[in-house]
């Protein structure tokens, strides 16, 4: 056991039980601020496999972005903030499906990779020169591309959501 | 650090794409500076010129052949007469996107943020419709584009959500029956981000089997790499889900009919012809460029997919009571045939496209007429509201019978040709299970069909029959266009099957 | 302690520091302060003035529309590290595909100028 290997399971087993934590805590805003906790672990595990603005931009987008709009989101409900009883949750077959497909995933990547081993030495960090030179050159055309997916999800988000009072402005 | 170079990159490859995405970011322009008064007019220009444009630019580029930007694009034959067709279609379907003569405003919403039924929502019945549906369909056509000629997974993947996204927020925008309309951009929307996170876990497991995302390095490293199948294997299958997702098929249907249901008909219009085209593009592409090595591994699954979405689709058409509802599950039917053709790989490329083409075509026609059936409260599309059309609108009624009978496929219609098309390259193929049961299958379609048009003539009409709308000129010409084609391709096919016979398969080194 | 993970190891010790931190502070709180809980103490604090109204007030639109915003720069953001350590090398081809990046997005908050949603009340 390497320093890796520590790292990397305890930062795993904070990563999955707080995902557990996610789906089955009654409180919807304490469900957002777990998974705080489970995207942040798996920055952890990002960092120390060497991936490292990979970990920055999960700290920056998912830890930061993503939640902060799931709250929002979730604050336009009229969803109570403590306790709800009510959650529509069939538990039994939310753990085969969720447990199953886990499980199979997990098989599957321990059966194709075994015991092979990668040091971690040899290997260049995916620091932000090296996903630098990945996506200015090979793919610049998806990164383009993305550029006009955040437009459109811009605009169709204003769209629907238009607040009527910018609205009245704009044809005065 | 100079050792580092830019792919080359061949802008006359990109250039159709690039014409609808620019013209699509000038209408976002367009809608943020034009005045409101002008709006429509000038968003409407904009987008049939530049789906016009794409489209006399895929023409030229006809006989291209170029992996470009770093093998993320893969202009080829077969890829450029899809782009060719999901422009064709495209253009169709704007005429009903742009139809606002039928309704006052257009089929779409002025503003969606209203709660349905509210005060708000009642007052805005009666204005004009948001305008920012035409570059979002612009964007959803160009991904649509993109999609088709992807020459990696992770360009696909982009590509998907671009024509998604833009989907998902248009099925939401109905002017009338919001909450249906709401519901279904909600189902499309979760159960869409569920697929796209089955495409992308397959992507990271073929990448860990293969150690490239681009397919003609997936089908290399099939060849002669030592890793363990099993990755590969469900790697394959958690893409094909993402994919088959988007084609409907069973048992990845279950949104189809909801969406197609509460969605403005003219969106479902354009996910009906142009997604599908776009869908099974990439289903092509991928099965018969990066895994038509290991066609034994996956050839029985899809087979059985295949096999269950013709008979559950046929079935389950003859039991529907709303008209977009059975179009809804015709066109998981459809889907089923068409997957026919991704089993057969290879010789069915040229009869699979052949199908998009008149399948598309007859479809839009058809989501056009649902358009034209109205009452005081926007689309009758319940089946009892159409007994008895034949007496007061008989024209209509007899295009309606035309497109009902292309697509139960009676000889002389583009329904015949394509299904003769494609069954017949399937069982060049050694599918002969497969297009037993598609043959079957499209027997029991007939029979949905055949009951609207007999209750479009031999029914009485009912007290509440509904008006047939006189047309506005752009639901006339998509209509006469779609029923034309559907009966052209039916009696001359000969052409069109040439041209895709030409059109070659898909590049693939 | 060296390598890769060793140019980590500081703020690693720094993070354990900050966990104990916390828990010795709030123990010794625990063990030295008076435990005297009551119903008034657990209300709501408003200023002084009694709490009226439930806990949860619906938030309105556009605040999800601002964190919207928020999330779609952060992510234009990420990009620009990367970029920030290769243009140097690459050249001015790297400078246009940022600007041809930036520009669609900047695209897309003109669009939400121009619909008044960046404003907060109406003029």
């Amino acid at each position: 056991m390497t320093v890796t290997d520590v790292l990397v399971c305890a930062l795993g087993a904070v990563s999955l039980g707080a995902a557990i934590r996610v789906v089955t805590t009654n409180q919807i805003v304490r469900a957002g601020l777990w998974l705080v906790v489970a995207l942040g672990a798996l920055a952890g595990v990002y960092l120390v496999l060497t991936a490292e603005l990979l970990a920055w931009v999960q700290v920056l987008i998912y830890v930061g972005a993503v939640v902060v709009l799931m709250l929002f989101a979730v604050m336009l409900t009229r969803a109570p903030i403590g306790r709800s009883d009510d959650l529509d949750r069939p538990r039994l077959p939310a753990i085969l499906v969720g447990g199953g497909a886990g499980l199979g995933l997990a098989a599957v990547l321990a059966d194709a990779y075994r015991w092979s081993y990668i040091g971690l030495s040899g290997v260049e960090p995916g620091n932000a020169e090296a996903l630098g030179r990945e996506v200015f050159t090979g793919w610049a055309l998806p990164f383009e591309v993305l550029s006009v997916l955040l437009l459109a999800a811009l605009v169709g988000a204003i769209a629907i959501s238009r607040p009527e009072v910018g609205e009245r402005r704009e044809e005065s | 650090m100079n050792d580092i170079q830019l792919p080359p990159i061949d802008y006359a490859a990109l250039l159709p794409m690039l014409i609808v995405f620019g013209l699509a970011c000038v209408g976002i322009l367009a809608e943020a500076f034009v005045p409101r008064k002008h709006r429509f007019a000038v968003q409407a220009t904009l987008t049939l010129a530049a789906l016009i444009a794409g489209l006399v630019t895929v023409i030229i580029n006809r006989d291209l052949e170029v992996t470009t930007i770093g093998g993320a694009v893969t202009i080829d034959g077969a890829g450029l007469f899809l782009q060719g067709i999901i422009l064709v279609l495209g253009i169709v379907a704007f005429g009903l996107i742009a139809e606002r003569r039928l309704e006052r405003g257009g089929a779409f919403v002025a503003n969606a943020a209203h709660a349905a039924d509210s005060d708000g929502d009642k007052k805005q019945l009666n204005e004009a419709g948001a305008t920012e549906i035409f570059p979002l369909t612009l964007f959803a056509i160009a991904g649509m584009m993109l999609f088709c000629v992807s020459g990696d997974l992770l360009t696909m993947f982009v590509a998907l959500e671009v024509f998604s996204l833009p989907l998902y927020l248009m099925c939401g925008l109905a002017r009338r029956r919001r909450l249906l309309s709401q519901e279904s951009a909600l189902k499309y929307f979760l159960l869409g981000a569920f697929a796209s996170a089955f495409f992308l876990y397959g992507v990271a497991l073929i990448y860990g089997y293969a150690g490239s995302v681009q397919l003609v390095a997936i089908k290399q490293s099939v060849l002669d790499s030592d890793k363990s199948g099993v990755l590969l294997a469900a790697g394959l299958a958690l893409l094909a889900i993402g994919l088959l997702f988007k084609a409907a098929a069973v048992p990845f249907h279950v949104w189809t009919p909801d969406v197609y249901q509460g969605a403005p008909t003219p969106i479902t219009a354009l996910m009906a012809a142009c997604v599908k085209a776009a869908a099974f593009g990439g289903l092509l592409r991928v099965f018969n460029v990066a895994f038509e090595t290991t066609s034994w591994d996956w050839r029985p699954v899809i087979t059985a997919v295949a096999m269950a979405t013709m008979i559950v689709g046929s079935i389950l058409a003859v039991t529907q009571t709303d008209i977009k509802r059975l179009l809804a599950y015709s066109s998981i039917a459809n889907a089923g045939y068409l997957l026919v053709g991704v089993v057969s790989l290879g010789g069915a490329v040229g009869s699979s496209m052949f199908y998009l083409v008149a399948y598309g075509f007859s479809v839009l026609a058809a989501f056009g007429m649902v358009t034209l059936v109205r009452d005081a409260d926007g689309e009758a599309t319940h089946l009892s509201r159409w007994a008895g059309l034949g007496k007061g609108s008989p024209l209509f009624s007899a295009m309606f019978t035309i497109i009902m009978l292309g697509f139960a496929g009676i000889p002389l219609t583009s329904g015949f040709s394509s299904k003769f098309a494609l069954f017949s390259s399937a069982w060049d193929a050694n599918q002969s299970a497969l297009v037993i049961v598609g043959v079957l299958s499209s027997v029991v379609l007939a029979f949905p069909y055949l009951k609207v048009v007999v209750l479009l003539w031999l029914n009485p009409p009912g007290d509440e029959t509904p008006t047939v709308s006189v047309p506005g000129y752009l639901t006339r010409a998509v209509v006469g266009v779609g029923v034309l084609a559907t009966i052209v391709l039916g009696v001359a096919p000969s052409w069109l099957l040439d041209m895709v016979n030409s059109a070659g398969t898909f590049l693939a080194k | 302690m060296d390598g890769y993970l060793g140019s980590y190891a500081t703020l690693g010790i720094l993070l354990l520091v900050a966990g104990a931190f916390f828990a010795v502070a709030y123990t010794a709180n625990r063990l030295l302060r008076t435990n005297a809980p009551s119903a008034a103490k657990s209300t709501t604090y408003e200023c002084g003035l009694d709490p009226a109204g439930g806990d949860w007030a619906q938030a309105q639109i556009r605040y999800y529309v601002y964190a919207f915003l928020y999330a779609l720069f952060a992510v234009e953001s990420v990009f620009l590290f990367p970029w920030a350590t290769v243009f140097d090398a690459l050249g001015m081809i790297t400078v246009a595909e940022m600007g041809v990046f930036v520009a669609v997005l900047a695209l897309g908050l003109l669009y939400a100028w121009r619909k008044g949603v960046l404003s907060w009340t109406t003029a």
